[in-house]
């Protein structure tokens, strides 16, 4: 790993029976870098996301994420270097219904010992940073799609995360919304030094980010 | 597990959490019912044994075979019933020789025939106040007991028939009697269930030529699991007794009792078994509903165990609820049961009246139902709702286990 990299893919490769999805990708992200990659439905992008964020195995190749291989772990450490390490972002925001916008914010500080005041205060915190302050009871059917993202970008950094990916993330909102979505994940990165990997399909949102990584069919572009 | 998250789950997904629960209740309702309508049987049938205090009878039934449908010809006055001879004193040694015997009572059983009918007449033992017939003197309408020779009790229906009252006198194998109280028999207690009640002496001096005997033995047992041993030992030590328990009545009930007892086992296991599978197949399909959002717990860093803890904490709830709701219908249900009547046939040596007497019906007395509702049923019914949901969570988790937050994601 060099140094400064949070995130690291060599010659990662994933295939779905005779289906070779990633083709031998390597990749790095710096701590406080802002990494986009773009490429058309179905390059292999998502995939290549899930390889990296440790929501996914690789066939072949090794993901180092802040200094850990987590290439070998089982899915119960995925899951806690998730809870410690990583935020997600998603192209339909994957709220819980029945769960109010702080409660969702809160979700991933539910299996981590503390008081529920303490997840409240923290959820409502990040809730106010993104202007949300007055909706925090609302559960997710009352909630417009922006609103619905910007709740899922607060939940992304619940748990103080060292990176974070966001799948898509203006994928399902229009243009305006968009728009304001991806100031927000701006901003996260230029005042709070948020490291982050976006994917998208639009090469004009890639363009936010310090450095853009062009996939095709399964490889990154030189 | 978060307890908000458990109880906004079961709030918001009412139809879900109904549909849990009512399986849940049904599969308890219909174990707890059925359970406590078999013991109302079992009860009923140890009624009448358990009225008089006692254990086990004795009796010595008359050698000659008999037509007991039809009187002989003879019959007038005093005389012994033909199930119920005389005991020797030899009898009584023996007996008294076998251990685990904790009180014995005796009586004598008489029947006089008259000239357009009968009475039943029953001298009890008043030195053992706690066995045998003389606890009918519990269930005194008006007046009081014998408590000198001379003195009867009479059956209050009896005593109307015969248009006697308190205070007045009745004959009896020729002496007079001073009727000092009537009594009305309890439901189930047809084997203590005579016309006229006297002290022992009162009723040996009634039979001619003879003193001191008595053709019934009540015995009450230092251990009642003892029972069939002791039976088994009183028939080999006294040649031709009849020995009689709670179990003639069964025996004779033979099929619906003796059904009930293990059908109520078989039946409520399948009921229980029925409700298991559903609440498991429901509670699974409810998985498969929810495996977007088993997606999202995982990726944002909940482990299996998390997850697992989350929904047993949602199944745990919805039994306790289940179960809660399945006592109370199952409650009501064996509530709605009691109201019913059951016939119980006394066998013939334990009837006190006749065999070819006109109502000679009462052999067949019906009895309500004791439906009681026992802690231990209810809390063996929570267990069982718990054990359910624990069993539906223990598939729930294995299912959820092999959910992979990608896989999940991905179909969205």
């Amino acid at each position: 790993m060099n140094n400064g990299d949070i995130l690291m893919g060599v010659n990662l490769s994933k295939k779905y029976s005779n289906l070779e999805v990633v083709k031998d990708v390597s990749l790095n992200v710096k701590e406080g870098e802002f990494v986009s990659l773009v490429g058309k439905s179905g390059c292999g992008k998502t995939t290549l996301l899930s390889l990296l964020s440790g929501l996914e195995k690789p066939t072949k190749g090794q993901v180092t994420l802040n200094s850990k291989d987590i290439t070998g772990a089982t899915e119960e450490e995925l899951a806690l270097f998730r809870r410690e390490y990583v935020g997600f972002i998603f192209q339909s925001f994957n709220l819980i219904p029945t769960l109010s916008a702080w409660e969702n914010v809160a979700l991933p500080l539910f299996p981590i010992k503390m008081s529920n005041d303490q997840r409240r205060k923290r959820a409502i915190e990040l809730l106010e940073q993104m202007e949300m302050g007055p909706r925090i009871e609302h559960l997710p059917a009352a909630l417009s799609g922006g609103e619905k993202q910007r709740v899922a970008i607060a939940r992304a950094l619940a748990n103080h995360p060292k990176i974070v990916f966001a799948d898509e993330p203006t994928g399902n909102l229009d243009s305006a919304t968009g728009d304001a979505i991806m100031a927000i994940l701006s901003e996260l990165h230029k005042k709070q030094g948020m490291t982050m990997l976006m994917v998208t399909h639009e090469p004009e949102l890639a363009k936010t980010a310090d450095r853009v990584i062009r996939m095709q069919d399964g490889e990154v572009m030189k | 597990m978060n307890y908000i998250y458990i109880w906004k789950e079961i709030r918001h997904h009412r139809h879900r959490t109904l549909v849990n629960v009512l399986g849940i209740a049904v599969g308890i309702a219909l174990f707890v019912s059925i359970n406590a309508v078999s013991d109302a049987y079992q009860k009923a049938i140890s009624l009448p044994f358990k009225n008089i205090g006692a254990d086990i009878v004795v009796q010595r039934a008359e050698k000659r075979s008999l037509d007991a449908a039809q009187a002989p010809a003879s019959m007038r006055g005093i005389r012994l019933p033909f199930s119920n001879q005389i005991l020797s004193s030899q009898d009584m040694e023996k007996l008294k020789t076998i251990s685990g015997i904790d009180a014995m009572a005796t009586s004598l059983l008489l029947w006089e025939f008259e000239k357009g009918g009968f009475k039943t007449i029953m001298g009890v033992d008043l030195t053992a106040p706690s066995l045998g017939p003389i606890k009918v003197k519990d269930w005194l309408a008006q007046g009081r007991f014998p408590a000198k020779t001379g003195e009867a009790v009479l059956e209050k229906h009896f005593a109307k028939f015969h248009k006697v009252k308190l205070k007045d006198t009745i004959m009896i194998g020729g002496h007079s009697f001073n009727v000092v109280g009537l009594l009305e028999i309890k439901e189930g207690s047809q084997v203590a269930s005579a016309n006229i009640y006297l002290p022992l002496a009162d009723a040996q001096s009634l039979l001619a030529g003879t003193t001191g005997n008595i053709n019934t033995v009540y015995l009450h047992m230092k251990n009642p699991a003892q029972i069939d041993e002791i039976k088994r030992q009183i028939s080999k030590t006294l040649s031709g007794i009849t020995v009689t328990s709670s179990d003639s009545f069964l025996e004779l009930m033979g099929g619906m009792s003796q059904i009930s007892s293990q059908f109520s086992l078989v039946v409520s296991l399948v009921a229980l078994a029925g409700a298991f599978f559903l609440i498991i197949k429901t509670m699974i399909g409810n998985l498969v509903e929810r495996s977007r959002e088993i997606g999202i717990l995982k990726a944002v860093g909940w482990t299996n165990s998390d997850v697992q803890k989350q929904l047993m904490g949602e199944t745990f709830l919805q039994s306790v609820m289940g179960g809660v709701a399945g006592i109370a219908a199952g409650y009501l249900i064996s509530y709605l049961l009691g109201y019913l009547s059951i016939p119980v046939s006394t066998p013939w040596e334990l009837n006190l009246t006749p065999a070819f007497a006109k109502d000679a019906a009462t052999a067949v007395k019906t009895i309500r139902l004791p439906v009681s509702f026992s802690a231990g049923l209810m809390a063996a019914a929570l267990v069982l709702s718990l054990f359910a949901g624990g069993l539906a969570s223990y598939f729930m988790g294995r299912r959820m286990s092999k959910m992979k937050p990608v896989d999940i994601l991905r179909r969205l």
